[in-house]
């Protein structure tokens, strides 16, 4: 557990020269997001037209404005999605290593669940999840 | 490790408690056992007993340092909470969810008194953090409390943004987290680790409003409901403080000749700009706000000198200046406004509230025979000890001078003048508790080796 | 055990005092302690001089090394009486002023005087700052609270000025208690200190600032005028009578002993500043027309002589400081009982509108007339002892070049004191009677036994000094050994 994050550099070589195909491949990619940039810029035909500047959904002919006030609802769900989405990630980990961990591992993660099974009780408790006023 | 478990563990408990009960003193009752819970195993903790086997080495120390500043913080909150908690239902409708909230800030403040990696640090700043920018904002309808939220929030994202990459840097170069084990020379050091140290004091200098990093101070006190300003200008800042301490102790003590002159401006700058603001200031919540700005100076000394008695210092200083905030904070919640003329004529009205008032004021101030003087004396001390600030000292010592003008501008407005006052009702056991506060602080003034012993014994 | 009463009984009298109910029961309470202090002092100068009930030593804040560490030597003795008398001497000449929340005001000055016995007997640093301090919270509240129409404003002023010294004070203090080998806050600890003389100059400044606003010395004495005008008798006889002694004694015992170079070097420099201020004080008390700014200025002369024979390091000169910090006490509580005679009956203390008192006041004038020739320290009073010592003492320096100057300037002062005093005297006490004072009737009988023995105290002191320069003698001696420069004179 303590060695998860606790990386030491250990070879003695390490000098600034180390850096050097950092370095090289930092100039790489900004050089070739710059020359890419730049180069299509010229060799592009360009046309200036009204319709040009228009936003482009599907084909579809846009009209109204997209920045209108919407049921924070949406907000709340989108967030909550996320957050349970993340913590399911977890278990693939352990999903992996689930035999190697044995019954400590088991209780791990059953105390992860609960945690997670307490914060869905909490968001259901509270509301969060009705959608009519 | 007892601590840090069962306050997370009560703040899960405290927000099913807002599902499941609706009175409201229940609620309280609930959330002040568990403080007292939390008070009581940290003493347990501090005599050798120990629930929890969880392998924290590299990660957590709790040594006597920590154990005892979680001493002090749950005893603060303790305290916060008997005289306080009821004045919390005013705020808004998720009575149980402040506390719940509040909870989860002291796991985080028991995460940075204990920290012994880097990323342990991060991970509690932002514990502490971000439950506190949901408490600023708590009061819904009120646009300032909003705006300072919002303040709170983007100042906060940013200087946690510039934590992280000090702790990048110095990462990149020691190849640790481990604050203990970072081996920085003396000699030589190289530029990584001095532009990580510098990003990493900047950070925890905005979390401390040390000057120029205490703009949002002020206005985020002052906007947040009052009853939260109490704890953050207390309890919080004082967990930020012994963090920083406790970082620069471990990570930097070796290349200390390197930043004390920064720490040196750094001081003498809150210092001045602490005391001579407040000076100014017509709301009591105002001043109190710059007045823990100024007293970050003081405590900021501490951190100048880094030797045995400024960590002995921090403990004490964070003890004085909490107790003695909370108890100012919990009589200006009785009042109707916050203006110094809303004082006037209190000492005729209520001479017992008066009273303890006076000793909160003389502590903050550092008159002898209160906890205050101890503390003062102890960074005064502890600056001397280290050698070469005398200035400094001298500078200090002149705005301690300084802030008896707006403190004692309390006094004379409760004592000298004359008013009607705002009629108030306060409880018998809020008076009482106020008592045994004063009496916390002069006995602290008279023994303070009564909290100290504990860091040794 | 005696110096722990004498701080004991006013600090648990003066809680008490808080809990009494009306007016008069707090007076009878205070008086009673007072009283007791006073016994208590006696006791300590007759029978239980033996040094085991003199000093008193108990652990307090051992991992700081500090500890509460009382003595009675001579100086204390003779300040703690000085205090111990002024109290019931000035409970008795106020009898009869009205106060306010009575219980308040004598619970107040009670813990006031057991911070002042405090200063005047600690023998430890930090329990010397504390007591230090101690004294002054209670003082400002007394200021703030029963006085004139400014008195809010002018007790701040005083309180700021007398804490930014007392904080620079505290610098100083843990600066030389770093220096100490073993870290102690203990007095002979402070005694062995031996800075170079460059360090010694910076905490001399720290320290002296500090005793400079108490005493108070020029250009530190903005403060004074206007505090004694504004304050409440009863209060400004504390500050004038004894408090501004915790400055002097101060220097005698805190600064002189332990910094002896820096107190050699910069001596001539203090003594300048304190013979400028005599001669200003002088100088404005004989155009004033204020009869509390007159005594509150002609305090300052008096009190910036003692600071230029305490710097004459001479045992006569310090001989004179001790006695004449007594006489002064005395003899300024009694011109105090007699401006608030006057103010109570006339509702006006201006020199200007008063006049021919002593037809219709025979004892007053009489009794006023002996202690304004102490005040001008005339052969039999007890301040001629005094001041005669102090100059015998600057005369016979050998540490300054410049004593016959200060002598000779300090001498002026004499003579400017004799001008305002029998001037204010002529004024308000003969000539004409004006539709003010015409129907003056003559002092009470409380204020006059008062002032009878003060003024007996006058005259035995004046005629038998050797019974107070006998308790100091072994003090002084003690403290100019530890003064002595030649230790550093050879090192040059």
């Amino acid at each position: 557990m303590i060695d998860l994050l606790q990386a030491t550099v250990n070879s003695p070589g390490t000098t600034s020269a180390s850096y050097l195909p950092i370095g090289l491949q930092v100039l790489f990619v900004v050089g070739l997001v710059g020359f890419l940039l730049i180069i299509t810029h010229f060799l592009g035909p360009k046309r200036q037209t009204a319709e040009k500047l228009e936003t482009f959904a599907g084909g579809i002919a846009s009209h109204g404005d997209a920045r209108q006030p919407m049921a924070i609802n949406y907000f709340l769900v989108a967030i909550l999605f996320v957050l349970f989405d993340v913590e399911i990630i977890f278990f693939y980990p352990y999903a992996i290593n689930f035999r190697a961990l044995g019954w400590d591992g088991f209780w791990a993660v059953m105390m992860f669940v609960s945690f997670f099974l307490c914060g869905f009780i909490y968001i259901i408790k509270k509301g969060a999840l009705i959608w009519e006023d | 490790m007892n601590a840090l478990i069962i306050s997370a563990v009560f703040g899960v408990i405290m927000m099913f408690t807002g599902i499941f009960v609706k009175q409201k003193p229940v609620t309280r009752n609930i959330a002040i056992a568990g403080v007292a819970l939390l008070l009581l195993v940290n003493i347990l903790e501090m005599s050798g007993i120990d629930f929890f086997k969880v392998h924290t080495a590299g990660f957590m120390l709790f040594d006597r340092f920590a154990l005892l500043f979680n001493s002090v913080a749950f005893g603060s909150t303790l305290i916060y909470f008997i005289l306080s908690a009821p004045d919390m239902e005013k705020v808004g409708h998720y009575y149980a969810d402040y506390f719940a909230l509040i909870f989860f800030i002291l796991c985080g403040v028991v995460l940075v008194a204990s920290f012994q990696s880097l990323l342990i640090l991060f991970l509690g700043i932002e514990i502490i953090s971000i439950p506190l920018y949901i408490l600023t904002g708590s009061n819904k309808r009120n646009l300032i409390s909003n705006e300072a939220s919002l303040k709170y929030f983007l100042m906060g994202a940013f200087s946690t943004g510039i934590m992280l990459m000090g702790i990048t840097l110095l990462y990149g170069a020691t190849g640790t987290f481990d604050t203990q084990f970072m081996n920085i020379e003396t000699e030589g050091t190289s530029a990584l680790v001095i532009a990580g140290m510098l990003l990493l004091f900047f950070s925890m200098a905005f979390k401390v409003s040390a000057v120029p990093f205490h703009f949002w101070t002020p206005d985020v006190y002052d906007g947040c409901p009052t009853v939260f300003t109490s704890f953050m200008a207390t309890v919080v800042k004082s967990a930020a403080f012994v963090g920083f301490i406790r970082l620069f102790y471990d990570a930097f003590g070796s290349i200390h000749d390197d930043w004390k002159l920064v720490a040196a401006i750094i001081t003498a700058l809150t210092l001045l700009v602490g005391n001579i603001t407040a000076v100014f200031q017509q709301s009591v919540k105002r001043m109190l706000a710059y007045s823990s700005i100024s007293q970050a100076g003081f405590m900021l000394l501490g951190l100048l000198a880094l030797n045995a008695t400024s960590k002995e210092g921090i403990i004490l200083y964070a003890t004085a200046y909490s107790l003695a905030t909370i108890g100012i904070f919990a009589i200006l919640l009785k009042m109707n406004d916050h203006s110094f003329e809303s004082f006037n004529g209190f000492a005729r009205q209520q001479p017992l509230l008066a009273g303890v008032n006076v000793i909160f004021l003389l502590s903050l101030a550092g008159i002898p025979l209160t906890a205050g003087f101890l503390a003062k004396f102890y960074m005064l001390k502890a600056t001397l000890e280290s050698g070469d600030f005398l200035w400094l000292v001298i500078l200090a010592v002149i705005m301690a001078a300084v802030s008896v003008y707006y403190y004692f501008r309390l006094i004379q407005a409760m004592y000298f003048k004359e008013g009607d006052g705002n009629a108030i009702e306060v409880s018998p056991g809020f008076k009482l508790m106020l008592v045994i506060v004063a009496a916390c602080l002069i006995v602290l003034g008279v023994f303070p080796n009564l909290l100290l012993n504990w860091l040794y014994f | 055990m005696v110096p722990v009463l004498l701080i004991l009984i006013p600090l648990l009298a003066g809680i008490a005092s808080f809990f009494t109910g009306s007016e008069k029961t707090a007076r009878f309470w205070a008086l009673l302690a007072s009283l007791f202090t006073l016994l208590v002092s006696i006791l300590g100068l007759t029978i239980l001089k033996d040094p085991s009930y003199l000093a008193f030593e108990t652990s307090w804040l051992g991992s700081l090394g500090s500890s509460f560490s009382v003595k009675l030597d001579g100086m204390g003795q003779i300040l703690c009486l000085l205090t111990a008398i002024s109290y019931p001497i000035i409970l008795l000449a106020t009898w009869h002023t009205p106060h306010k929340k009575a219980n308040n005001f004598f619970g107040l000055m009670l813990l006031t005087q057991a911070g002042l016995m405090g200063v005047f007997l600690a023998m430890d640093a930090l329990l010397f700052y504390f007591f230090w301090e101690l004294a002054l919270i209670p003082v400002y509240f007394l200021c703030s609270q029963w006085g004139g129409e400014r008195r809010i404003a002018v007790t701040f002023k005083f309180f700021i000025y007398t804490f930014i010294g007392s904080l620079l004070m505290l610098v100083g203090i843990i600066y030389l208690y770093t220096q100490t080998p073993g870290n102690s806050f203990a007095i002979a600890d402070f005694y062995n200190i031996n800075l170079p003389t460059s360090e010694q100059s910076n905490i001399f400044w720290l320290l002296f600032i500090a005793f400079a606003i108490k005493m108070p010395v020029f250009p530190f004495h903005t403060w004074q005028p206007d505090t004694y005008e504004q304050t409440n008798y009863a209060t400004t006889m504390v500050l004038s009578g004894i408090m501004v002694k915790m400055g002097v004694f101060g220097i005698i015992r805190w600064l002189l002993p332990v910094l002896p170079a820096a107190s050699y070097a910069w001596g001539d420099t203090v003594s300048t500043m304190a013979i400028i201020g005599m001669i200003y004080a002088s100088l404005i008390a004989i155009r004033q027309n204020d009869l509390k700014r007159l005594v509150a200025y002609s305090s300052i002369a008096h009190i910036g002589l003692m600071c230029v024979a305490i710097f004459a390091e001479t045992e006569s000169g310090m001989q004179g400081v001790m006695i004449q910090m007594f006489n002064h006490g005395i003899n300024i509580i009694a011109l105090w009982i007699v401006v608030e005679i006057i103010e109570r009956q006339f509702g006006t203390r201006k020199i200007s509108e008063l006049g021919g008192l002593a037809k219709k006041m025979p004892v007053l004038s009489i009794l006023l007339m002996i202690v304004a020739l102490a005040n001008i320290a005339l052969p039999l009073t007890n301040s001629f002892i005094g001041e005669f010592l102090m100059f015998n003492g600057i005369f016979g320096s050998t540490i300054t070049k410049y004593n016959v100057v200060f002598m000779v300037c300090a001498g002026i002062t004499i003579i400017l004191a004799a001008i305002y005093t029998l001037n204010m005297i002529r004024r308000v006490f003969y000539g004409e009677t004006n539709e003010i004072t015409a129907n003056a009737v003559d002092i009470r009988e409380n204020e006059k036994w008062i002032l009878i023995a003060v003024v007996a105290l006058i005259f035995i002191i004046g005629v038998y000094p050797q019974a107070i320069l006998n308790i100091s003698s072994e003090t002084v001696n003690e403290i100019l050994k530890e003064a002595d420069i030649t230790p550093y004179l050879i090192g040059k």
